[in-house]
Parts: C-alpha cells; sequence; structure tokens
C-alpha cells in the first residue's frame, strides 16, 4: 500500500477529518449517555454499601428475600397477561383495518393513538376512578380490587395497545395481494389460507410486536406505581429501593434483573428483523379487500368498541380533572388545574416539561438524524460506523428504570468531570433523548435507505462537500421522517416518567412526575388534570406537527407533487 | 475432404496492444485488483484509455464493470493496483479529488431541487458570478435539448428527460471523464435508440473522454470507439466493435456478442480438424493440445448449397424474421445443429425435412480450445 498523503491536505483533507470527527464524537455521546452509566450500574450491583466488592453477594440477598425475589413472579405475570391480551385484540384491530371494508378507518386509527399521547399514569387514574372504592363500574369486579394485577393488567393494555396497533397494522398491509390470488384460483378455503398465507405472512410481525409489548409491559412503572396498591413488579421496586430505602445496592441489583427479560426480548426481536428481510419483495401488489357485510360490521364492532374504550378512558380522566369532588358533589370547576401550594411542582413543573421536551426535539432530531447519515450515507471507517448502529439500537433493551438509575450511579459518582450536569435540565435532556433512541434512529435509517443510494457519490463528482449535500438534499428530502422523529421525541418526553424520576430536583420537576406525586399525596383530582394537561399538550403538538407536515407536502416541498 | 484455403487467425491477445504514445493516454489502469472479503470482483485489470475516446465496459451482470467503473471514480477503492490520470496517479484520491462527472443508472437527480439548480449544483460551488452560472446552465439545457424546462422539478419530466438532465449535470464543470454507468438501461426501447445517438453526438463533439457500462451489447457496438468486454472479473478482450465482432478472442466473446453457431470439433494429426467424418484442412492452429475444440461461425456466414456441393445438412425449422429467415440445420454427418441467416429471398423455397448442403467460408470461421477439455 502506499501512503495516502494527499487525504490529509487541504479541503478535501479537512472534509474527511470533520467526518471522522463527528463520527467519533456520536461514538463518545452514546458511550457517556449510555455505556458508561450502564457499567457503573452493572459495578454497583456487585458492591457493598461502602463501595467494596462482595461478587453475587447483593444478588444472593436479593433471592433470599421473598418480599424482593416475589416481583418476579409477579411482573411476568402481568406482562404475560397484558402480552396475550394486547396482542390478541390489537390483531384484531390491525386486521380489520387492512383487511375489510369497515368504514371509519381514519377515525378508528385516529382514536387508537390517543392513549400514547398520555402519560402511563392517566390510565391507572382513570381506572381508580371507574373501579376504584368509590367507581360507578366497582360490581363489575365481582369483589376484587382494583388494585392490584387486574388494575395494572388493564391499565398496561390501553397505553401499549396503539405500540401493538401500529406493529401489526403494517405487518397485515404489506403481504402480497398475489398470493391470495393463486389460493383462490387453486380453491383454497378461507380458513386454509388464513393459515397458509396470513399467519405466515406476518409470523415475523406478529414475533416482534408480541415481543414490543412484553418488554413494555415488564418495564412500565407508571401504571403499577399508581394502581399496584400492595402488589409489587420489579418496576416499582428499583423506585422502592432506591427512594424510599436509599438502598442503591439493591435498586442495582432489581435494575440488573429487569434487564434481562428487555435485553432477551431485544435479542430475538433483533434476530426476527434480519429474518424479515429476506422475506420482503419489492414486486409484491398490495391487497384490496372486497366488501363482505357480515364480516365488516364484526370488525366495526370490535373496533369502535375498543375506541369507545380508550375514549371513556381518557373521558374519565378529563371529567375527574373537572368535578368539585368525586363522587359528592359532581358541580364543575377548573380549580384542580391551579396546583396551588400542592405537592409536584403546578405550573411551573408543566412548563419545564414543555422546555424538556422541545429541547429534545430539537437536539435529539439533529443528534439522531446527522448520526442515522453518518451510519447509513457515509463511507469509510466501517468498524465505527458499525459501532454506531450497534450502539443506537441498544437503548430499546435498557428500562427506562434502570437507564435513570444508571445516570446517578455514573453522573454523581465524585470526581466524575460530568459531575455539574447531575440536576440540570440537560441531564434529562440527555437522559430522555437516549432513552427513546432507537426507534428515532430506526425511523431515519429507514427514510434515509429509501434515498437514491448515489446522491452521496453524484455531490462528491461534483466536488461539493459531503455537508452541503446533506444541508440542501438529504435533509429537505427526508422531511417528513425528520418531523416524525421530533414529534415522537416531543411526545415521548411530555409523558415519560421511568428515567426521570431519578433526576429530576426541585428546578427540575416535571409534569409527569408531578402527577405522580400529586397521586401519591392523595390529590387524586389534579394528579388527574395533570394527566389531561401531558395529553393536551401532546395532542396539541401532535395536531401542529400533522398540519405543518401537511403544509409542507403540499405547498413548500411542491416537488413531491410534480410526478 | 473438404478443405479450408485460408488459414483460420489465430488467437488474438486479450489486451489490446498499448502502441498510444505517452501524450495519448488518458487513464491507464494497472494491476487493479477488487476484492470483497474472499470473492475477487476484478482480477488484475490492465487497460489504457486515450484521450477523446468513447470506451464501453461490457459484459454479463456481475461481471465487474461497474466495479472497475466505481474504483475509477475513487467511489469503491480498489484493493490492490494503479490509477493514473493524465500522468497523475489518483489510485488514492477520494472522489473529490478527482477530475470525472457521472451519470447513474437511477440518475440520482436532486428530486427537491429544479432542472436548473441540478444543473448548477456543481457549479454553487466554484463560486462562479451568477451571470456565469446562468450562461453556463443555458448553454447546457440546450446542449442536451431541454431549454425551457429549468424550473421544473425531476419527478415532472420524463425519463429521458431525467436522463440528459443528469448528463448536463455530470458536464457542468467540465471534467474531462465522464463516467457512464448503465445510463439507458432504465428507458424503454424507443427513447433509448434515440439517445444513444445523442449521447454518442455530444461526445464527439465534446470530445470528451468518456467510460460507459453496459451489459447492452447493441449499445456498445453502436456507441463505442473501442469496447471492453469483461466476465467473471478480468478482461476477456478490448478491440473496436468491428473486432469484437469479427474476430472475438474467446469463445465467451464470440458467444456473448450477436449470435454463434459453435461446432465441436477434434484436433487430428497435423493440421486437420475432424467433424464428424469430415476432415477439414487447418493450417496453423493453435488447438493441437486439445482433445476437443470448438469451431464457431455467424449465422449470416453460413452458405447454403446444393447437397453435393458442400457439407449435407437437413432443415429442421424455418422461422420468419422479417428481413431474413432463420433456419435451423442438423449436419447429416455428425447429428450438431446450425443455425443460418438467410436474406428472405432466397430462402423462401425451403421446407422443413428438405437435405441441402452448407458451406462454412473459412474467413468466417473462427476456432477456440474448449475450455473443459484442455489436455
Amino acid at each position: 500500500m502506499m501512503a495516502r498523503p494527499a487525504i490529509l491536505t487541504g479541503r478535501l483533507g479537512s472534509e474527511t477529518l470533520v467526518r471522522l470527527g463527528v463520527l467519533l464524537f456520536a461514538l463518545v455521546f452514546l458511550s457517556l449517555g449510555l455505556l458508561f452509566p450502564l457499567a457503573a450500574m452493572l459495578i454497583k450491583s456487585v458492591q457493598d454499601r461502602s463501595g467494596d466488592f462482595v461478587g453475587l453477594a447483593n444478588f444472593v440477598r436479593y433471592f433470599q428475600t421473598p418480599a424482593l425475589a416475589g416481583s418476579i413472579v409477579n411482573s411476568l405475570v402481568v406482562a404475560l397477561s397484558s402480552t396475550v391480551i394486547v396482542v390478541g385484540l390489537a390483531f384484531l384491530c390491525a386486521y380489520g383495518i387492512t383487511r375489510t371494508c369497515m368504514p371509519g378507518k381514519r377515525l378508528f386509527r385516529m382514536l387508537a393513538i390517543l392513549p400514547i399521547l398520555a402519560p402511563s399514569l392517566l390510565p391507572a387514574i382513570s381506572l381508580v376512578y371507574l373501579f376504584g372504592n368509590q367507581g360507578w363500574f366497582r360490581e363489575a369486579l365481582m369483589g376484587q380490587s382494583i388494585y392490584g394485577p387486574i388494575g395494572i393488567v388493564m391499565g398496561m393494555c390501553f397505553w401499549i395497545f396503539p405500540h401493538a396497533l401500529m406493529i401489526l397494522t403494517t405487518a397485515l398491509s404489506t403481504s402480497d395481494a398475489r398470493l391470495y390470488e393463486a389460493a383462490e384460483t387453486l380453491g383454497t378455503a378461507k380458513w386454509r389460507s388464513f393459515l397458509t398465507i396470513i399467519l405466515p405472512g406476518i409470523r415475523y410481525g406478529l414475533i416482534s410486536c408480541t415481543f414490543v409489548v412484553f418488554t413494555l409491559a415488564i418495564t412500565d412503572f407508571g401504571v403499577p406505581k399508581i394502581i399496584g396498591g400492595q402488589f409489587h413488579v420489579l418496576a416499582t421496586d428499583v423506585y422502592r429501593q432506591v427512594v424510599g430505602q436509599q438502598n442503591f445496592q439493591m435498586g442495582a441489583v432489581v435494575s440488573v434483573i429487569l434487564l434481562l427479560p428487555a435485553l432477551a426480548s431485544f435479542a430475538v426481536d433483533r434476530w426476527v428483523q434480519r429474518r424479515q428481510v429476506a422475506q420482503l419483495s419489492s414486486r409484491a401488489v398490495p391487497w384490496q379487500p372486497t366488501p363482505n357485510p357480515l364480516r365488516d360490521w364484526v370488525f366495526t364492532l370490535i373496533c369502535y368498541t375498543v375506541g369507545a374504550v380508550i375514549l371513556t378512558v381518557i373521558g374519565t380522566a378529563i371529567y375527574a380533572s373537572l368535578v368539585q369532588f368525586w363522587p359528592y358533589n359532581l358541580s364543575l370547576t377548573l380549580r384542580h388545574y391551579a396546583f396551588e401550594g400542592l405537592a409536584g411542582g403546578g405550573w411551573a413543573a408543566w412548563l419545564n416539561s414543555v422546555k424538556l421536551g422541545f429541547s429534545v426535539a430539537v437536539v435529539g432530531t439533529l443528534v439522531i438524524f446527522v448520526n442515522a447519515w453518518l451510519v447509513e450515507k457515509s463511507d469509510g471507517y466501517r468498524p465505527l460506523r458499525q459501532g454506531l448502529h450497534l450502539l443506537a439500537m441498544l437503548p430499546m433493551a435498557v428500562p427506562g428504570m434502570v437507564l435513570g438509575l444508571a445516570y446517578i450511579f455514573f453522573f454523581n459518582q465524585a470526581g466524575n468531570p460530568l459531575n455539574w450536569l447531575y440536576g440540570t435540565l440537560a441531564i434529562l435532556v440527555l437522559n430522555t433523548l437516549v432513552h427513546f433512541y432507537t426507534v428515532c434512529h430506526l425511523t431515519s435509517i429507514t427514510a434515509l435507505k429509501q434515498l437514491d443510494s448515489e446522491f452521496e457519490a453524484v455531490g462528491a463528482s461534483l466536488k461539493v462537500p459531503f455537508w452541503t449535500t446533506l444541508r440542501r438534499v438529504t435533509l429537505p428530502v427526508s422531511l417528513p421522517a425528520v418531523l416524525d422523529v421530533s414529534v415522537y421525541l416531543f411526545v415521548n418526553a411530555m409523558t415519560t416518567v421511568s428515567a426521570v424520576v431519578f433526576l429530576y430536583t426541585s428546578d427540575t420537576r416535571l409534569a409527569s412526575v408531578a402527577v405522580m406525586h400529586l397521586d401519591e399525596a392523595g390529590y387524586f383530582a389534579s394528579a388527574a388534570a395533570m394527566a389531561v394537561l401531558i395529553f393536551f399538550t401532546s395532542l396539541g403538538v401532535k395536531l401542529v406537527h400533522a398540519t405543518l407536515s401537511h403544509l409542507l407536502l403540499t405547498r413548500a416541498q411542491r416537488w413531491r407533487q410534480a410526478g | 475432404m473438404t478443405t479450408l484455403t485460408a488459414p483460420l487467425p489465430r488467437r488474438a491477445a486479450a489486451v489490446g496492444q498499448a502502441a498510444d504514445t505517452e501524450t495519448d493516454i488518458h487513464l491507464g489502469i494497472c494491476g487493479l485488483t477488487k476484492r470483497f472479503g474472499h470473492f475477487t470482483a476484478l482480477h488484475e485489470i490492465d487497460l489504457t484509455i486515450r484521450e477523446g475516446e468513447f470506451v464501453c465496459f461490457l459484459g454479463p451482470s456481475g461481471c465487474g464493470k461497474t466495479t472497475l467503473l466505481r474504483a475509477i471514480a475513487g467511489l469503491s477503492p480498489q484493493s490492490s493496483g494503479s490509477i493514473v490520470q493524465r500522468g497523475q496517479d489518483i489510485s488514492h484520491l477520494p472522489p473529490q479529488a478527482r477530475d470525472f462527472g457521472i451519470v447513474f443508472q437511477s440518475y440520482a437527480l436532486f428530486p427537491n431541487l429544479t432542472v436548473f439548480d441540478n444543473i448548477a449544483y456543481g457549479l454553487r460551488n466554484q463560486r462562479d458570478d451568477r451571470q456565469a452560472m446562468r450562461k453556463r446552465v443555458d448553454e447546457l439545457l440546450a446542449l442536451v435539448d431541454l431549454t425551457g424546462s429549468e424550473s421544473k422539478y425531476p419527478a415532472a419530466l420524463s425519463g429521458g428527460q431525467q436522463q440528459r438532465v443528469a448528463l448536463a449535470r455530470a458536464l457542468a464543470t467540465e471534467p474531462a471523464l465522464l463516467l457512464l454507468d448503465e445510463p439507458l438501461s432504465a428507458l424503454d426501447a424507443r427513447v433509448r435508440v434515440h439517445l444513444r445517438g445523442q449521447i454518442k453526438a455530444l461526445q464527439a463533439r465534446l470530445g470528451v473522454t468518456t467510460i460507459m457500462v453496459t451489459h447492452d451489447q447493441e449499445e456498445a457496438l453502436t456507441m463505442a470507439d473501442r469496447i471492453v468486454v469483461m466476465n467473471h472479473g478480468v478482461i476477456e478482450q478490448v478491440g473496436t466493435p468491428a473486432e469484437i465482432y469479427r474476430q472475438p478472442a474467446s469463445a465467451f466473446v464470440a458467444e456473448f456478442i450477436g449470435s454463434m453457431n459453435f461446432l465441436t470439433v477434434f484436433p487430428e494429426d497435423g493440421d486437420v480438424l475432424r467433424l464428424g467424418s469430415h476432415l477439414l484442412d487447418c493450417p496453423r492452429h493453435d488447438v493441437a493440445g486439445c482433445e476437443r475444440a470448438r469451431l464457431a461461425i455467424r449465422p449470416e456466414a453460413v452458405e447454403l448449397c446444393d447437397a453435393e456441393q458442400g457439407l449435407r445438412a437437413r432443415v429442421e425449422h424455418v422461422e420468419f424474421l422479417g428481413a431474413f429467415q432463420r433456419i435451423s440445420l442438423t449436419l447429416e454427418e455428425c447429428g450438431q445443429t446450425l443455425v443460418a441467416d438467410i436474406n428472405a429471398r432466397e430462402a423462401d423455397v425451403l421446407m422443413p425435412g428438405q437435405t441441402l448442403g452448407v458451406r462454412l467460408p473459412p474467413q468466417a470461421l473462427r476456432l477456440f480450445a474448449d475450455p473443459g477439455a484442455r489436455a
């Protein structure tokens, strides 16, 4: 090999250097935001209170304490039940959307997305109002208490449902019409073509969906925190150990245990995704359903029942936040929205959440999109780019509670030069960004993959530096995906509780955490009011996003319609 | 015994002779190898391209022609070997530092920029004043016959128009070398034929050295000054279209370009080849060491005559193809089949089952060693 002096000189050299610099920065960023904190947490789990190495003693103690180890079974029971119910329901609804001629599909899809806009605390609060000791439908539980596994499963199902529906709708709508036509001409019975074509066609989507739902259910903190009562799960144990008992070592142990199912399901999901690629055919013809009154009405009924439940849950929270004193004085008032003198931080917390949301949306979108571009569209430094992709995929496997606790261990260490971050809004931004990194990364990668692979080559052949092509072509063309990413980050920053619950200070209280504190302090109506406030903020941003996207696609980016 | 009166030409050297003077050479490629893991996509490629020449890389998909083009552009650098452009070693320069313009199969037009902005993309960077830029773009638009389309977006253009915009964009910065990666394969047949002529005329007018990758032999034959036929990562032959067609250097080239009859023959003692029980005299052939060899002749070179005057053959099938008829024949002596393209007027009396004579004019014959049977 000859020496390569030309690369290191002049503007061309600087272009290569900039690329390498940004790549290294991205790697350092994700190492600091993800790898080092996780390592700090793993170390903490094998230390005693004074910081000496004790091997697996903490783990042994954990499993010898029935009150703690029992949570594993509790978590599994709750997560598995939720998974079965959510995947089943979501499959029926996704089938209704994609494979029948039921009326009002768009309306239903809009309804179905609503739970994502609320923190997972909201359904829990509503369920307490509906089925709690003062609830309207208390009798429907036939003597069982809503505080416990029943309430948790119901709450989980509510807010995980949109995630499952989106995955399954995508899986069901990408099947190939030609297969069904072939089956029909061969006189195949309907149930047989369901078993032999539909199920195999969506099996990867179904597996992927199952694992996503399971992970969300086993790692969720909000629902069991509000409605779990004395029924403890892993996520609430982490909180109890750390915040309640200041036992950081045991918190680390529970976190490691909570990390395992999430890591396992992450591994399975990656494996599934890799196999699915080979299945897709670009020549597939989309399938169009033909009317069938009986089937269409059955699915309409199912979907709109689900829609009605969603509206009821959200409506209950809104109503509860507006009445004087449930259930004795049902006259309407706005006083619960004053939050004066109550726990949680009130409107200041809401403002902090909005600030956090916008910061994460702006910073996160920029960082994630540039990193995705580095992975997908730049060349050279292959091992570094693969490493970056791997780091970008990892956050999906790390539950929010685990990430939050890991941040305490890492950033609160004496002697860490980044210690100043602790207690600032910046650490909340970093944490939230890393927490929700993976989905945004995948969205950006997918968008970039759809672009012509030669844009960069053309730019280089015309002696245009890569950042100009990125700014003038790649970014504008990917703008819809970029907007999707930013609104996703905003909504999640507004609604998340799990990671940030360890990281806020009195100056950086957040609305979602305030909901939890108001509920803990017994101000149920104000808790509902704050949850509703978060919901409407997210909804507002989502609507602005929809309008903006629409305007963008029809006006500013006229070129999209030129064809 | 049939005697071939003229000697069969020996195999030409696979690589064109580099008789060019130093100054005449635009691009010199030497020992270029490209490996992807264990797969060798290009193996020790040597090639020189003259100033102002239109060269086609022709070969089946997977033969390495696009890989070679991308190595020349610096888009996928070679594993070893060197590339010299106008005396400067560019082997390790990034694409930005090399002097070329490129048109991809997909055109890669920027969808969010107008035709004007697409063409001016490389000009803006040179900090030309706007007046000069405007003038240059107008020139280029006129050159590719698209005056008046400057404010349109690519999606509003037809495939052929998009292709021309891509060409104008590549030429805007006046590169010394133009690279075309299957530029016509995404277009429908009629547009393709039209654009073929346009691109060739444009290239001749500008005198820009051009390399075009294609898998379409007709495209290569009509457009190229020289064709580089590639297969399995090596160059099979370099030559003018006529040389490639008339004197294919290997059985692969013979088979890949146009259609070709192959007859299995057996080298006997001396300069004699045996075809069935016929002995063909063939002085100075170079397949003496082989157990078997393949005698190649184009269908249009096969001559028909009375059964007594040539090799006896039976007509199996007559196919009408407009200007000519394609006759499938079986040689009675050895049972081998042969196709002859005969001018339509001469052939209307032919019927399947008929017996006639076949003459193989020696000047149209090529002889290749049978690859599987080298002793």
